[in-house]
């Protein structure tokens, strides 16, 4: 009798290794959820305490400068800039405008619709998006490849939203950033590491947040520099609805949907 | 006898375990992204079909992460860079791919001068002598020239030129399974030691127009033109680019 003879007239006993073997696998494979992150208390308290009071603001004002590494064909690797002004009014609106020597562009929700404006080449294009901060920003996203500046501090929950995948954080101790006295935390996703730097007394703000990509050439970095935070300033309807400007031209907005599925499809997206 | 039925039934366990591992591991790989390279990582090797029309079904998402600084995205549409310096390429040059960012490092190219028609009385110290189905052409980085009386006048991109060494500056434009070099209003694409300009494929987003191109208006809609192809302004993740086609 051979092999698969054997297996055809009792398959209890393949079957029984194959269970093995799966228990085994399923053991393997189960979810990283399920592992509890190696979180240093003072770490997580820091960052509840920060999420909670940017959860809690009803709107709020804030700069940021950028600087990101940018690897150019020839290997080299330099840092290129851009500064970035948020308004955010929870829980259905936020604008944004971003500057560089090169760049001038805005990014409006106002619950209803996303729309991008080109300020430099004077186009625009709108994306119906759902009610909410959060779904919008997954929206853009996940089907518009477009990726809202400083999202991390304008999603309802940053604690939580944040740490989703987070494996390890620790309490790096205090920090001067800018002039202002901050803690330093740093967590890490694996492949990626992040870094925030929150004020320290009674306005846990972040001042910077640096985010590592370790799995990429050259470990770029992505810096953010805040400035300007502002919870008193009102901020009206007429700021986060959009009026194209004189001389602007509506264009289409590519959706990625469609490649999305064909990478589901492949069983290369998650 | 029953233990050593159970151990050996264990033992055929963790061998069917170990032989799953590699699918599970490769499995992982293709899904984060990494491990086995994506079909557009691939370098390039020429035509290797047809160019799609179809870009939001065939084309590369192009979302760079490091460019958009999101943890909670972190992972979304992450796309490996596809700039990819070749070995026969001169060190010197360099290819970059049309980024998704708003950063300032692309600096001007010779071919960024290109105007239809303008005259040079004479041509830069290294230009190439070209015939393209006999006809005498003049290149320089990235701009072709014709005799023009004792001038030389800038003609658009002749399709069939074949040039050894990309211009400076060249995009990497992937459209389908093809890969092409976009610089100067030309599509390369690389063949044997060299790269030939090809016909412009239709349907294909590039990050910037064409330089020398003349904005128009079709159908209350701005558009440009360049040497008989139209472009579109789109926004691609968030991004003005523009899509090459016909009326």
């Amino acid at each position: 009798m051979n092999s698969t003879d054997r297996m055809i007239k009792h398959p209890v006993r393949w079957l029984r290794p194959a269970f093995v073997a799966g228990m085994l696998l399923g053991a393997v494979s189960a979810p990283a959820a399920e592992v509890k992150p190696a979180l240093d208390p003072q770490a997580d308290e820091q960052l509840r305490r920060m999420s909670a009071y940017l959860a809690q603001a009803p709107f709020f004002s804030v700069s940021a400068e950028i600087w990101q590494d940018v690897r150019l064909g020839s290997g080299q690797q330099v840092q290129a800039g851009r500064a970035i002004d948020l308004q955010v009014r929870r829980p259905d609106r936020f604008h944004a405008e971003m500057h560089s020597t090169r760049h001038n562009r805005a990014l409006f929700f106002d619950g209803k619709s996303i729309t991008l404006l080109n300020r430099a080449k004077n186009f625009y294009g709108s994306i119906p998006a759902p009610a909410t901060l959060d779904e919008a920003l997954d929206l853009a996203c996940e089907r518009f490849g477009v990726t809202l500046p400083l999202e991390d501090i304008i999603v309802s929950d940053p604690y939580q939203s944040a740490m989703r995948k987070v494996v390890s954080g620790i309490h790096l101790g205090p920090v001067v950033v800018l002039g202002v006295p901050c803690d330093h935390l740093a967590f890490s996703m694996g492949t990626v590491d992040w870094q925030v730097w929150i004020e320290q007394g009674g306005r846990p703000v972040p001042r910077k947040i640096v985010i590592t990509y370790k799995d990429e050439e050259g470990t770029p970095e992505y810096t953010a520099l805040f400035s300007r935070w502002d919870f008193q300033t009102k901020l009206p309807d007429q700021l986060f609805t959009f009026a194209p400007p004189s001389g602007t031209t509506q264009i289409s907005v590519a959706e990625i949907k469609s490649r999305i599925e064909t990478h589901k499809s492949g069983g290369t997206q998650p | 006898m029953n233990k050593i039925t159970s151990l050996r039934n264990i033992g055929i366990g963790v061998a069917a375990l170990l032989a799953t591992l590699p699918l599970l591991y490769a499995q992982r790989s293709q899904s984060s992204g990494r491990g086995a390279p994506a079909p557009w990582s691939e370098p390039a090797h020429g035509p290797r079909s047809e160019p799609t029309h179809d870009v939001t079904q065939h084309s590369p998402v192009m979302v760079d992460r490091s460019a958009h600084g999101s943890i909670r995205h972190v992972d979304a549409h992450i796309v490996e860079h596809l700039v990819e310096v070749h070995r026969d390429f001169d060190v010197h040059q360099q290819v970059l791919i049309h980024h998704d960012r708003d950063v300032d490092v692309n600096r001007p190219r010779f071919w960024h001068g290109f105007v239809f028609g303008a005259r040079r009385h004479g041509l830069r110290e290294g230009c190439l002598h070209l015939f393209v189905n006999g006809v005498p052409f003049f290149y320089d980085d990235g701009i072709y020239y014709q005799q023009a009386g004792d001038d030389y006048a800038a003609v658009y991109p002749p399709v069939g030129a074949t040039i050894p060494v990309l211009p400076d500056g060249a995009i990497e434009i992937l459209a389908g399974n093809m890969i092409y070099y976009y610089a100067g209003g030309g599509f390369y694409v690389q063949q044997g030691g060299g790269f030939v300009i090809a016909p412009t494929p239709l349907g294909v987003v590039v990050p910037e127009l064409p330089p020398g191109n003349v904005m128009a208006l079709l159908n209350g809609r701005v558009v440009y033109q360049f040497n008989g192809i139209y472009y579109q302004p789109v926004f691609v993740n968030g991004v003005t680019q523009y899509q090459t086609f016909l009326p």
